[in-house]
């Protein structure tokens, strides 16, 4: 199948390239080479977390005149707040590191240099 | 005469070797120093502690660094802070200073001590470790201000800090408060005994440093949305 995959491509390609159909579609300057490496996908942003804890100590922080003493309360559920994120975010980073189907794209950069294209005869 | 001079003759090798250094294979474990951990018997030992016992008698562990020790005086906070006001490497400088400033905790507690009516005694605290984590635990903030861009701009966002981040900020606070503000003539463990004092009582300027901290990200409070971590 990837066989039939590759003819069909270049069979498309040459079309692109060829000048018998009116003009043709690609002009390429660059020799059609596949680069060694994948390119890199920006992650989607996150939210902030705990933003209703902060603004709870802050809200208790103004009536108390920022006295750490009076608000101890709202302070712990702050820090036990923080604690689950950073759990959360350390099992939410095991987790994308299947990925599914697909190879995240550092590791398929390391892959493809591992076994790059060949430029040179010998 | 001929014994004196064969000791110059020898090849020189140095009397104390460098065993540990910072750069351990990471297949290196921590070194477990205090006393505590190995007087617990095998049941109470959860299943996470008895498979780190497991793992530390078929790994290989680092040399322990030469300013711990498994006595009761052993502080990690504490030498800590000496590291961090040792200069030019000059641990032996700062740790005098240290234990002159616990001294001079102990001579004041002790002297209020005696001075107050019998009624008051008991809540006058005397050891001079307590107060220090009294007092550092006081100048520990509870958030921190990043500068995070957002449309061109820069904005001071509250943001959590870390439990390392706070004390070495609540650290690193006292000993430029204690370098700076005080007179020429004064010690540095006056200072900072003075300073330890206040702090364990809510006073001083380290506190009050903490505090206006506190106040700037409350009147951040809109942007704390800017964050993504």
């Amino acid at each position: 199948m990837t066989t039939q995959r590759g003819a069909l491509f270049q069979e498309k390609v040459s079309r692109l390239l060829s000048r018998q159909n009116g003009r043709p579609v690609i002009k390429p300057n660059k020799p059609l080479v596949l680069k060694d490496s994948v390119a890199y996908r920006k992650l989607k942003k996150k939210e902030a977390t705990c933003i209703t804890e902060i603004s709870v100590m802050m809200a208790c922080w103004k009536q108390n005149n920022f006295v750490d003493g009076r608000c101890s309360n709202e302070i712990k559920s702050f820090y036990t707040c923080i604690e689950n994120a950073q759990a959360d975010m350390k099992n939410a980073k095991a987790e994308t590191r299947n990925h599914g189907v697909r190879l995240p794209p550092k590791q398929a950069t390391t892959l493809l240099k591992r076994y790059p294209n060949l430029h040179y005869e010998i | 005469m001929s014994a004196s001079f064969s000791g110059l003759l020898k090849p020189w090798t140095p009397r104390v070797f460098l065993v540990r250094w910072s750069r351990y294979n990471p297949y290196y474990l921590e070194p477990e120093v205090r006393k505590e951990a190995y007087s617990i018997p095998e049941t109470e030992l959860s299943a996470e502690e008895k498979e780190q016992r497991e793992l530390k008698a078929l790994r290989p562990i680092k040399a322990a660094t030469s300013s711990i020790t498994s006595s009761l005086f052993d502080d990690p906070d504490i030498s800590k802070f000496i590291n961090m006001m040792m200069k030019h490497g000059n641990k032996i400088l700062a740790r005098e200073i240290m234990t002159e400033t616990l001294e001079d905790i102990k001579r004041k507690q002790v002297e209020k001590y005696h001075k107050a009516p019998t009624g008051k005694k008991e809540n006058i605290e005397c050891n001079p470790n307590t107060i220090f984590h009294r007092a550092l635990e006081n100048c520990k903030p509870v958030v921190g201000l990043a500068s995070v861009k957002k449309g061109g701009r820069f904005y001071q966002v509250p943001i959590p800090l870390s439990d390392n981040r706070r004390r070495f900020l609540a650290m690193k606070w006292l000993i430029t408060e204690c370098r700076e503000n005080k007179h020429r003539r004064t010690h540095m463990y006056e200072k900072l005994s003075q300073e330890l004092l206040a702090a364990s009582i809510d006073e001083g300027n380290v506190v009050k440093k903490k505090y206006e901290l506190h106040k700037m990200a409350e009147s951040n409070r809109a942007y704390a949305h800017y964050r993504w971590w």
